[in-house]
């Protein structure tokens, strides 16, 4: 364990290093990403100031399903969006052939090598959401637990897909539009469930689990209803989901045809 | 006991058919058709440790695909191998710290970050100790000359610095096992010359294993006691340069240097048939010919008989034209 | 005339294979953004059950639904992204091959892109814009389909494809300076996708920078064409906002000319 965090430390540090060749970029480039989050803001304003509630949630309810939204995603985003790049061109290439050469995991290595720090717009501003908001929380030692607990099984999710549709690479040379199209349901994810009607009700939960990522847990520490479900079912699908896709993970590998030279 | 035991080694790969026209396309799309196509078939053989072999073959006759199933790459189809006492792919994390890999056409290097970068990256990746790494770092500088360009990005390095940046990668972890695959390609000759005597010292201080495949007979010539060629993914040969040049190496060369250039006009050789082909530039008359067939004594005779001959000087066989000759019997084969 | 078919029937199926799979690619990505659609639909849809009021700024529900779907086509429609390689080019060092070619920098990217632009749109056509036209023949309380609307719509979209195009032509431009254009580009998206009016109808905002959006170049990209179709604009009105476009469009087109030269001589390639 304090090898991989070793290691992670050295991959990040050599990642900010070869951003930073790119300075005027990467400087303007979190600046996108922040502005970004808070033009979505503003949109939730807009739509706030024609309604006092939105299916029963008031504002600061939705701010705080939307803060805790963006915290699993930009966790995901910040550390592993390195998984993009495998089906969208290492393993197409033949590049992939490099993790296997070397004395590490490859999943592992693959993970680690990128640190996408524009990933701190979406944290950032998903950290003061959920303090802006987190009075409508009644707090208690319990949830403030279970909110620490969760974020990184909510993550898990994130990047549990993100693992199984690249994975497919390895059979299809090219995944990443899948990964993609898997990816876009997480906008359902910052929303109460209850606005959409019950086939994407049924996808975000149980096929597509983003609901999982967010809405289920907030909604939980809004109400203190469902620990079961809300909770329970966060912890289950995530280990579930992490599982699977660690399995066709494993079973591409050896089915990696690499590309001729 | 060897280093490097290949048993059996079989790699078939799944090709999609493409079905013409726009229909096809379309077919193709939705249900893909598939045929394998055997790369490498049954290859076995073994490596002694210390060896460097020389494994020669044309342009997709399997090669790469083999190092790669040597390398943990790609999960042979059939078949196994063992090296440094392990099966790679079953146990690859653990394997691959003793063994370095080099693909000519592909880099390890981190693209955007200074060369010195990349190898404290991989002193951690292989967990190299301090007090060794310094130690083989400067031994890496010094044969491969790695100072010039070492505080320069990736990226704005020349290929032949790249490819002696990548070699020097690979040798990082003072592997048991080096593959390096076509280092030479496309390099000019001092560079190729500077990577040889790399490679020939590498193997020389550490008692390093090394499959080397190539293009480049020079290398082979220079650094391998042994080749293994293959063509179509199977073994054609297997041996010593010197039972090469026995086994395939009739060809002979007479260089004659004439008196007058124009004499060459007057030369015949159709008596001997198509068992030899000359070619001339300015005095001096290149002749080639099977000795198997035609003798070196009737060559010169006939020559002499002919023409007015200032010099002669018989050459031994070259293996490249030995190589190209059987890749060339085989494609005849083979049309 | 057979003859020279047959020989390049293999390159033309060749081309039309990979097309496809490009195509299959493009639609999955398409998909995936459509996503973003139906989620701003559901939003609405809820804001306006939770509403008392039947129209809110000026949309009615239909309108909205019209509206949220109707500018995620345009978007697609006037998208440009021809000149995108720009950063990576710069990168590379291989912007040098653009530039020694005898043609005109812009239209290299032009012709590039406007082949596999006409496909895409022809494709996602169906399904997207024969969608909203079958809501608003068959759905209750629509606005009425008008054929002068539609000719307006289109006008004013292909005028908004070009000011997008060379738009993007100057702004790929700063790559010559930030050496990298992932992050300028990430920042540019940010302010076009809100600015044009895409998230939300300009009509949503604070008069003071309604007016201010509908003035810069970026309501030209999106809104103006949108509200045209929605036939929410008086004739007046319509031939300034149409006015305003061909402005935006010229000055835009100049605009790249001038940059064009400032960098060529400027220019300084990387090492690659
Ligand atoms: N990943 C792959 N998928 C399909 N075919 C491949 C792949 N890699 C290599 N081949 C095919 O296998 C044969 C051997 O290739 P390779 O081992 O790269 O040859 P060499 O290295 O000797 O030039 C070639 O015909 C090549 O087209
Ligand atoms: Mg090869």
């Amino acid at each position: 364990m304090r090898r991989v965090l070793h290691l992670e430390k050295i991959f990040i540090s050599q990642y900010l290093k070869q951003t930073m060749e790119y300075k005027a970029d990467f400087i303007v480039g979190v600046l996108g990403v922040l502005l970004n989050q808070v033009l979505n803001l503003i949109f939730l304003q807009v739509i706030f100031s024609q309604v006092p509630k939105l299916a029963g949630w008031s504002l600061q309810q939705i701010v705080f399903i939307y803060g805790f939204a963006l915290i699993p995603k930009g966790l995901d985003h910040l550390f592993f969006d390195n998984l993009w790049i495998v089906g969208q061109k290492l393993v197409r290439k033949g590049e992939f052939d490099k993790y296997l050469t070397r004395p590490i995991n490859p999943l592992f290595h693959v993970l680690v090598e990128t640190f996408q720090v524009d990933a701190f717009g979406e944290l950032l501003v998903g950290v003061i959401l959920l303090v802006m908001s987190s009075a409508t929380v009644h707090w208690t030692l319990l949830k403030v637990i279970l909110f620490i607990v969760s974020i990184p099984f909510a993550t898990a999710i994130y990047t549990a897909l993100k693992i199984g549709t690249s994975a497919a690479a390895f059979w299809m040379k090219k995944s990443n539009t899948i990964t993609y199209l898997f990816y876009m349901f997480n906008d359902f994810a910052k929303y109460p469930v209850s606005i959409f009607n019950h086939l994407i009700r049924w996808i975000i939960s149980f096929v597509i689990p983003f609901a999982f990522t967010a809405f289920y847990p907030a909604s939980y520490f809004l109400t203190g209803k469902n620990v079961l479900f809300n909770l329970g079912g966060l912890v289950v699908i995530s280990v579930v989901f992490l599982f699977i896709s660690i399995k066709i993970w494993n079973k591409g590998i050896s089915s990696y045809e690499s590309a001729g030279s | 006991m060897s280093m490097i035991e290949v048993s059996n080694l079989t790699k078939d790969f799944r090709k999609t058919i493409k079905s013409p026209g726009l229909v096809g396309a379309f077919k193709s799309l939705i249900k893909p058709k598939y045929e394998t196509f055997e790369a490498v078939k049954n290859l076995s053989f073994e490596v002694p440790k210390g060896e460097i072999l020389g494994f020669i073959g044309a342009n997709g006759a399997g090669k790469s695909t083999t190092i790669k199933m040597l390398t943990g790459i790609l999960t042979p189809t059939s078949g196994y191998c063992r090296i440094n006492d392990k099966i790679p792919q079953e146990d690859r994390q653990n394997y691959v710290k003793d063994i370095g890999v080099v693909f000519g056409q592909r880099t390890q290097l981190w693209w955007d970050l200074p060369l010195r970068e990349t190898y404290s990256v991989l002193k951690e990746i292989y967990n190299v100790p301090d007090k060794n790494f310094y130690k083989r770092m400067d031994f890496l500088n010094e044969v491969l000359d790695l100072n010039d360009f070492i505080t320069s990005p990736v990226r704005t390095l020349s290929l032949g610095q790249r490819m002696r940046a990548d070699i020097a990668a690979s040798l990082l972890h003072n592997p048991k096992v080096l593959f390096l695959d076509e280092p030479t390609i496309g390099l000019d000759v001092s560079v190729k010359d500077k990577i040889r005597h790399a490679i020939e010292q590498i193997n020389q201080e550490e008692q390093t294993t090394i499959i080397l495949t190539t293009h480049d007979l020079g290398d082979i010539e220079l650094l391998c006691n042994r080749v293994f060629m293959i063509d179509h993914g199977q073994e054609v040969f297997d041996g010593t340069i010197k039972q090469l040049k026995n086994r395939f190496g009739h060809i002979r060369e007479i260089e004659f240097e004439l008196v007058n250039a124009e004499d060459a006009n007057r030369l015949n050789f159709s008596q001997f048939g198509s068992a030899i082909e000359y070619s001339q530039n300015e005095k001096n008359v290149r002749v080639k010919f099977d000795s198997s067939k035609v003798s070196v004594p009737d060559v010169i005779r006939l020559t002499l008989s002919q023409v007015d001959v200032q010099d002669i000087s018989v050459k031994d066989a070259d293996i490249e034209d030995i190589v190209r000759r059987i890749f060339r019997k085989e494609a005849a084969e083979h049309d | 005339m057979t003859n020279f078919l047959r020989k390049y029937r293999p390159f033309v199926s060749a081309g039309i294979e990979e097309a496809i799979v490009y195509r299959a690619n493009f639609l999955l990505f398409a998909l995936g953004n459509t996503l973003g659609a139906f989620v701003t639909y559901f939003l609405w849809k809820a804001v306006f059950q939770s509403s008392t009021n039947s129209s809110l700024s000026g949309f009615t529900f239909p309108e909205m639904v019209l509206y949220i779907f109707l500018s995620f086509f345009t978007g697609i429609l006037t998208s440009s992204d021809g000149s995108s390689s720009v950063g990576d080019e710069v990168k590379d060092g291989s912007i040098a091959m653009r530039i020694l070619k005898p043609i005109s920098f812009t239209a290299n990217y032009f012709y590039e892109e406007i082949g596999s632009k006409l496909i895409d749109v022809g494709v996602l056509a169906v399904p997207l814009f024969g969608g909203i036209l079958i809501y608003q023949i068959v759905g209750t309380g629509t606005p009425v389909l008008n054929l002068g609307n539609l000719l307006l719509y289109f006008f004013s979209a292909t005028v908004a494809y070009l000011i997008n195009f060379y738009f993007n032509i100057c702004f790929s431009f700063t790559a010559f300076f930030f050496r990298n254009l992932w992050g300028s580009n990430v920042l540019k998206n940010a302010l076009v996708i809100f600015m044009s009016g895409s998230l939300v109808p300009l009509a949503f905002f604070p008069p003071v920078l309604q007016n201010v959006l509908k003035v810069l170049p970026f309501s030209s990209l999106l809104y103006t064409p949108v509200m045209l179709y929605l036939g929410k604009y008086s004739m007046q009105q319509t031939i300034s906002v149409l006015l305003l476009q061909i402005f935006w469009l010229i000055f835009f087109i100049f605009l790249a000319k001038i940059i064009w030269h400032f960098a060529i001589k400027h220019l300084s390639i990387q090492g690659g």
